[in-house]
């Protein structure tokens, strides 16, 4: 009578238990959407043994530490470089990149055109909390105009990126954005983006509570997260002529899909025709 | 009234035909849900009607299309006519394009004479969940089709959406309605055939023409005794919620974030006195699993454990 196929998931049997309880803060998003993430590979019933997950510095690199699958803890701004040789030299493997907004857009910014650019078979999973966290809450290239970091004391007067508009212009086969309180549908997504034959860029918007939001006074974690809740602006209503009561709108859903070639066949067929020569 | 079959009724009783009565003017009420096409079928009748002459009145009202709320439109034509909306207990056709939206409207049917057009097919809105525990009793209509057809002077239930569906696009339900509609207007086939294949999309014309046949053919042989009104499938019966839900909290992990305790649609979750989440009122929790998704810290897991009760209705099933 009761389908319930969450049921079948526990994410217990992806985490390695020796290293929990995490080292995220209480109530940080990134927890949901490691969750999430696990979920969607479940879903797709993949392999941990197939399953290879790349992350950099910050607090969203530290998440490749709990999976237990093959994982790689890199340089800073760089798990997109080292994914993209790993994809490279092993396309039996499903590659998932994690990385943050400071690792990827700031530091890693040339590296995630590049990758968007490529369109290699990958997923990058960018896990937004507008602000450099590990740290101690210095200003990042997401971090919303007015708002107080450590090192912007009188707010922000840079203009933030839009993370997925970047990754949309640069090529990036796959867009989405999800925030962390709809965990089912950041589910879908990233396994949406886990089955795209090509790269995936997925920004998902995460609550930094404790330095973030204590400086900003954004209040509590369940504060944070349906703050993010009403300021978003799913796909069903982003293209509705009458739009009168949301001002500051956050789109999500899958914002960009297309089919370019995808960079690992193209790179083998290549290299196969220069054997045969 | 006794007579549940609706064929012999419509023998008995003349349908009220545009222009022939004179001064009264004829009323439609087109009854639906939002997304159904409910405006698109009274914007046909009142071209027609048009078309043929008369002055035609038409209001809705259609606010909560999107969300798939209650949609309805008044359409009247006569000689003259004066308001826009029909009284209660004045509508000489109902057409509605779903179930419980039919019987919503039902006082509006001129008593005696009224005809009765009326899809089975069933939209259970939100609100007739009254608890959201599962299995919970609906609040849905618990009428048949022959109580219906009982209190009507004409009334056919129509399986318009299945028909529609073998048509190949379920979304023609509407025009096989209106088809079922044409055959009691006395205003020519080939009007209606003209008017429809004007108004759709120009892809979706034939098979919009074939749907309006099939609703016109289907009255055509319900008045000759031939079709029997499609049966309504009883709504969910209440049933016992076949399991017991039980909450695994591993305190260790637990950071009290409050995020669970917040989110709670149930509001059953606290912090004790060590800031520890735990489960307050246990009777209240309907296992949503929402606690257990949005938990940063995985400290909780819920597990639906079936019941004795739950089993034994398996096994019966």
């Amino acid at each position: 009578m009761l389908i319930d196929q969450a049921a079948e998931f526990d994410v217990r049997d992806y985490l390695r238990k020796e290293m929990m309880p995490h080292f995220l803060c209480p109530g940080c998003g990134h927890g949901i959407a490691l969750r999430a993430l696990l979920w969607a590979l479940h879903d797709l019933g993949i392999d941990k043994d197939r399953l290879a997950v790349v992350s950099g510095i910050g607090c969203a690199g530290r998440l490749s530490a709990y999976i237990d699958a093959n994982t790689f803890h890199v340089t800073h701004g760089r798990p997109l470089a080292y994914a993209t040789g790993l994809a490279l030299a092993r396309p039996d493997l499903h590659v998932v990149v994690i990385t943050g907004d400071g690792d990827c857009l700031a530091i890693g910014g040339n590296h995630l055109i590049h990758a968007c650019r490529r369109n290699l078979k990958l997923t990058c999973l960018m896990l937004n909390n507008e602000v450099y966290g590990m740290t101690g809450g210095q200003v990042s290239p997401t971090t919303p105009e007015m708002l107080l970091t450590t090192t912007t004391p009188h707010g922000n007067t840079e203009p933030h990126f839009d993370a997925c508009a970047l990754a949309a212009a640069a090529g990036a086969g796959f867009v989405g954005r999800e925030v962390t309180l709809n965990v089912p549908k950041l589910k879908e997504l990233i396994r949406a983006g886990l089955m795209h034959p090509g790269f995936a860029f997925l920004e998902v918007m995460s609550d930094c509570t404790e330095i973030f939001g204590r400086k900003n006074d954004l209040g509590s974690s369940p504060e944070m997260m349906m703050r993010q809740k009403s300021e978003l602006r799913p796909t069903a209503y982003r293209d509705t002529v009458d739009m009168p009561f949301r001002p500051n709108h956050l789109p999500t859903g899958i914002l960009a899909k297309n089919d370019r070639p995808e960079y690992g066949a193209s790179y083998r067929a290549a290299a196969a025709k220069e054997a045969r020569r | 009234m006794s007579d549940p079959g609706s064929t012999e009724l419509a023998a008995a009783i003349p349908v009220p035909l545009p222009g022939a009565g004179g001064a009264e003017p004829v009323n439609v009420l087109v009854v639906g849900v939002g997304g159904q096409g409910v405006i698109m079928v009274s914007k046909l009748i009142a071209l027609l009607a048009q078309q043929q002459g008369y002055e035609v009145k038409q209001s809705e009202v259609h606010g909560m299309a999107k969300r798939g709320g209650a949609v309805f439109s008044h359409v009247r034509f006569g000689k003259l006519v004066w308001s826009p909306t029909i009284p209660k207990g004045e509508a000489d056709f109902l057409v509605a394009l779903e179930w419980a939206e039919g019987l919503r409207w039902l006082d509006y049917l001129r008593p005696g004479t009224g005809v009765f057009i009326c899809d089975t097919k069933q939209i259970v809105p939100p609100f007739s969940c009254r608890d959201r525990r599962p299995g919970a009793a609906l609040g849905y209509v618990r009428e048949t089709v022959s109580d219906v057809i009982a209190r009507v002077g004409e009334g056919y239930a129509i399986d318009a959406t299945h028909m529609a569906e073998q048509l190949g696009n379920d979304r023609v339900g509407n025009v096989v309605l209106l088809g079922a509609l044409s055959a009691a207007l006395n205003f020519p086939a080939a009007q209606w055939e003209k008017i429809v294949a004007d108004f759709v999309p120009k892809k979706t014309t034939a098979v919009n023409l074939e749907a309006l046949r099939q609703g016109r053919r289907w009255i055509e042989e319900a008045r000759k005794g031939l079709q029997h009104p499609a049966s309504v499938p009883p709504p969910p019966s209440p049933t016992v919620a076949d399991y017991r839900v039980r909450l695994e909290i591993t305190p260790q992990w637990c950071k009290s974030c409050d995020i669970c305790v917040k989110m709670c649609p149930e509001r059953c979750l606290r912090l004790n006195a060590e800031r520890i989440v735990e489960l307050a009122a246990p009777d209240k929790c309907t296992g949503c699993r929402l606690c257990e998704w949005l938990c940063p810290d995985f400290a909780i897991r819920v597990h639906l454990d079936r019941t004795m009760a739950g089993a034994g209705m398996e096994a019966a099933r």
